[in-house]
Order: C-alpha cells, then sequence, then structure tokens
C-alpha cells in the first residue's frame, strides 16, 4: 500500500505535513534502565508501519513517547508536525495494551464520552460518529451491555473504537490484536487497510509476525532500537531466501547483527509467529 | 477550563459510582453506622458528646471523603483510562475539576448525613444555624476530595492510599483539639496544631454548633480551609501521574 494511493487526496490525510511522524536519537530510560537508545524513526502519512519486537525491546514505551505520555531523555518526537505532551491534539488516536475503558459504563457510554473529550460537541454529530465506528467494530447490537459483560475480544474492540471514534489521521496501537482470535484480527486488519487507503496512518506495536505481514512497513526493535526497517519484502530479502518468513528475517538480522547500518548483539530471542 | 468536557467527566463519575450499587449502598451506610456507634459510646454522658460532636463531625465527614476520593481516583489511574485521557485534547485542570465535581456529590451527601444524623438522631444540642454548619461541612468536604486526589497522585495502588490514612489523619485527630483543647497541648505542638486543615474545621463548627456563631465569625478558618482545598488541586494538576 505504500505509494500506492495519492496521500494529497486522501481524506484523512493532513495536507503540507510530509511526515506523520519523525524521531531523532530517541533515548528514554526507566531510572538506571535505558529503554530507548538513539532512537531515529520517519513514517510517511497513509501507511501501517508496525513497530515489532520481543517482550521488553521498549514498543510500549516507543509508543507512550509517541502520544505525549513520556517524555524523552534526549531527541525529539513530531507527530504531525508538533511535539507531542498530553493534550496536546485531537489529531491521534491511542489505543493502550490494557483495555483501558470504563468497566460499569455500557459500550455506547465509553465510546460517547471520549468523542465528547475529543471535542466532538455536537450530540447529534458524536451520536453519528459512535454508530458510525461501532458498526466498524461490529458492536452494533452489543451498544447498550456494559463493558463486564463482554468478552476480551469484544473489549478490545471497544478500546480500538474508542481510539477511531475522532477519525483521528494517526493512530498509535499498542498491541491492538493481543488476545484476538484469528478471525477477529483479520478483521481488524480489514479496517486497518480501508483506513490507510483513505489517508489515516497507523503506528502498531506488536510482537507476532502475523501482524507485520499486514503492514506497509516494519521496523525490528530490539534493545531500544530498531535494529532494521522497511517493508516486509526487503526485509525478508536481506535472508537471501525467497521464501523466508518475516521470523526468518527476525532472527537473521538479530544473528548476522548487521542492518541498515545498525549493529547487533547475536541471540535467538524472536517475536512470536 | 472546558466547561462541556469538565461536566461530561463529572457526569460519568457520578454514573459509575451509581452503577456499583454495593459501594453506593455503603457510602450512604458507614456514616449512619459510624455516628450510630458514637451516639450510642456517648449515651450516658450527652454533656460530653455536645462538646465533642463538632471534631467529630468533622473528623469523620474528612475520613469518609478522602478514601471515596483517593480510592476511586487511583482506580482510574490503575485501569489505564487516566491514561487515556491524558493523551486526548483536555487539560489537566478540566480533568481533575470534572472529577471534583463528581466525588463531591457523594462526598457532599456523606457530610449531610453524618451531620443530620448527628444532630437530628443521636440528638446532640446545637445553636447556630444548620444551614451555616453544613456551609463549613462543605468547605471542609471540598478539601477532603482534594485531599484524596491529591494523595492518590503519590500511590501506585490501593494499599498504599490505605497507608496514607493514619499518616495523615493521626497528626490531624491528635492536634486539632478533638482529644485535648488546642490550648492544652504541650507548647511545642500548638504551632504545628495551628498550620493543621482539620483544627480550623473543628474551630469554626465548635464555633457555629456550641457558641451560636455565625458564618461571618469563622470567615478566617474557612478562608485557611478553601486555600488548603485550592493549593491542594493545583499541586495536583502539576504532580498528577499519566500512568
Amino acid at each position: 500500500m505504500l505509494d500506492g494511493h495519492d496521500i494529497e487526496s486522501s481524506t484523512n490525510a493532513v495536507k503540507g505535513v510530509t511526515s506523520a511522524v519523525e524521531a531523532g536519537d530517541l533515548s528514554f530510560s526507566y531510572g538506571d534502565r535505558p529503554v530507548l537508545n538513539d532512537l531515529s524513526l520517519t513514517v510517511p502519512q497513509g501507511i501501517a508501519f508496525g513497530m515489532l519486537g520481543a517482550n521488553g525491546s521498549g514498543k510500549t514505551t516507543l509508543v507512550r513517547l509517541l502520544a505525549g505520555l513520556l517524555q524523552p531523555a534526549t531527541g525529539q518526537v513530531r507527530v504531525l508536525g508538533h511535539a507531542p505532551e498530553p493534550g496536546f491534539s485531537d489529531r491521534i488516536g491511542y489505543m493502550p495494551q490494557l483495555n483501558a475503558l470504563y468497566m460499569s459504563l455500557t459500550v455506547r457510554e465509553n465510546v460517547d464520552f471520549f468523542a465528547r473529550m475529543y471535542g466532538v460537541k455536537d450530540r447529534r454529530k458524536r451520536a453519528e460518529s459512535v454508530d458510525s465506528v461501532l458498526d466498524l467494530v461490529e458492536l452494533a447490537d452489543r451498544r447498550d451491555d456494559r463493558i463486564t459483560s463482554l468478552s476480551g475480544g469484544m473489549r478490545q474492540r471497544v478500546s480500538l473504537a474508542v481510539a477511531l471514534v475522532h477519525a483521528p489521521p494517526v493512530l498509535l496501537l499498542d498491541e491492538p490484536t493481543v488476545g484476538l482470535d484469528p478471525e477477529l484480527r483479520a478483521t481488524f486488519w480489514e479496517h486497518f487497510g480501508r483506513m490507510t487507503r483513505e489517508g489515516t496512518t497507523i503506528l502498531v506495536s506488536s510482537h507476532t509476525m502475523d501482524d507485520a505481514s499486514h503492514c506497509d512497513r516494519l521496523g525490528f526493535l530490539r534493545d531500544g532500537r530498531f535494529i532494521a526497517e522497511g517493508t516486509p519484502d526487503e526485509l525478508r530479502a536481506t535472508t537471501g531466501s525467497t521464501s523466508a518468513s518475516l521470523e526468518d528475517a527476525f532472527l537473521h538480522l538479530v544473528r548476522t547483527g548487521v542492518h541498515s547500518g545498525n549493529r547487533v548483539e547475536s541471540t535467538d530471542r524472536a517475536p512470536r509467529s | 477550563m472546558t466547561y462541556d468536557r469538565t461536566i461530561a467527566i463529572a457526569v460519568r463519575v457520578v454514573r459509575e459510582i451509581v452503577r456499583d450499587r454495593r459501594s453506593l449502598a455503603l457510602i450512604f451506610a458507614a456514616p449512619l453506622v459510624v455516628m450510630a456507634l458514637v451516639g450510642f459510646s456517648f449515651s450516658d454522658r450527652p454533656d460530653t458528646l455536645d462538646r465533642v460532636a463538632p471534631a467529630l463531625i468533622s473528623v469523620f465527614a474528612l475520613l469518609f471523603t478522602f478514601m471515596l476520593t483517593g480510592i476511586s481516583f487511583l482506580r482510574e489511574r490503575t485501569q489505564g483510562t487516566l491514561e487515556r485521557l491524558m493523551v486526548t485534547p483536555v487539560g489537566r485542570g478540566d480533568v481533575l475539576v470534572g472529577y471534583l465535581l463528581g466525588f463531591l456529590v457523594f462526598a457532599a451527601m456523606q457530610s449531610l448525613i453524618i451531620l443530620s444524623f448527628t444532630l437530628f438522631v443521636v440528638d446532640v444540642n446545637y445553636r447556630g444555624d444548620l444551614w451555616q454548619m453544613f456551609v463549613v461541612l462543605m468547605v471542609l468536604t471540598v478539601f477532603g476530595v482534594n485531599l484524596g486526589i491529591f494523595a492518590s497522585t503519590f500511590a501506585r495502588n490501593e494499599f498504599q492510599v490505605v497507608q496514607l490514612i493514619p499518616l495523615l489523619f493521626a497528626p490531624q485527630i491528635f492536634l486539632s483539639g478533638i482529644v485535648l483543647p488546642v490550648e492544652e497541648l504541650p507548647g511545642y505542638f500548638e504551632r504545628p496544631a495551628e498550620v493543621l486543615p482539620l483544627t480550623h474545621a473543628v474551630r469554626a463548627l465548635q464555633e457555629i454548633m456550641l457558641r451560636g456563631g455565625s458564618l461571618g465569625d469563622v470567615l478566617s478558618e474557612l478562608g485557611v480551609l478553601a486555600a488548603y482545598a485550592i493549593g491542594l488541586l493545583t499541586v495536583a494538576a502539576v504532580t498528577v501521574r499519566r500512568t
């Protein structure tokens, strides 16, 4: 999908901005424990960018930095040309790893509340947005059910609906498909594919190669930096085999230690397929 | 400050508490049980109860308010909804004032229950106007709500909030004139007692309940309480952790 459609004419792209996300020389530590080390990233508008890595590789920290929930120790972050900070923009949709929903409220009440927080003041317009996004995640028939009565997968879908309700041009999704069955995961990626074609930029963190195969571009995160970045085909090609999987590519890159100018340590740890 | 978002947050807080029927029942029943116990324990000494009632009303109103707010607000953080809220364009001030208004609905009801039950069921004698006592209690309640929000910004779990209760309340209970009048405390405790918010609440309520004073007589005490309330909310807006 990358460069496969006209971003400037897409309905949800932001005009006058070249990249959706730009980050340079990012470092971040929790106390004495470094999590991100001189990480750089550029994501053009209108693509799905996958941040792939094992547990503890820094994916969630990177998503939080991009959302403005954390501030980098060094380096800069720009999302649609602006430095993110709490409350900085209604142009981001954020889906955290936790479902982060109000459990005693209904599906509709949750989505409506966040639509209001994102500034959709008009009641009728808000109702339309809520209905539309609940249709999208196929929960229209459960709209008046409380979150406590929903399954884990349904809660994930409500959480996604909350991130989408204000139709943001940039979506930050932290492991959105964890715990979803294969059918539901495929449905999520159908939605994401449609959104990128409409100009939305989606950054997804994941540790599954199934998610990776749906992305337009991928960054393999390892020990707080990208050890490789490119399209799925480009990354597969690094193995020298045409039949290689993305998991093969990840392991190859980790073991050989060099790609895109980034040196890495040799290890067998890989994201799950 | 964006009025629409603040009100939406307050309505959402109220709705969540109303939906939790068991917590709602406890919010109303617990103060009744505690004040009934107080009434029974002083049944042979009504004069003593008349004298200590303002202090007991103040401390229980503050304690219940603090627990309700501290733990509820902390839950927003642990379940990740506060983090999610902080990514939206809502300002921290809007968020905290929204929570304040939402919690205040129930905290005010608790305070009203404590006051009414003490005056009309336990049958404590009082001189001043009921509405003026309620105003004093409301200022104390706003302070209690803000103290709960403020304290929960420093806690990582419910256990830590509960551990803060003796730390925050023991000095106030012992030094604010509840056990001994402030004038009878050792000299080195007088100055700390003067800076404790509960001292001012107890003094204001004593003035109205026991001596028939009016709000005009306790403006300075109310001013100190209000300053504490505003100060705590302001500091909480700066220190509130998002994750």
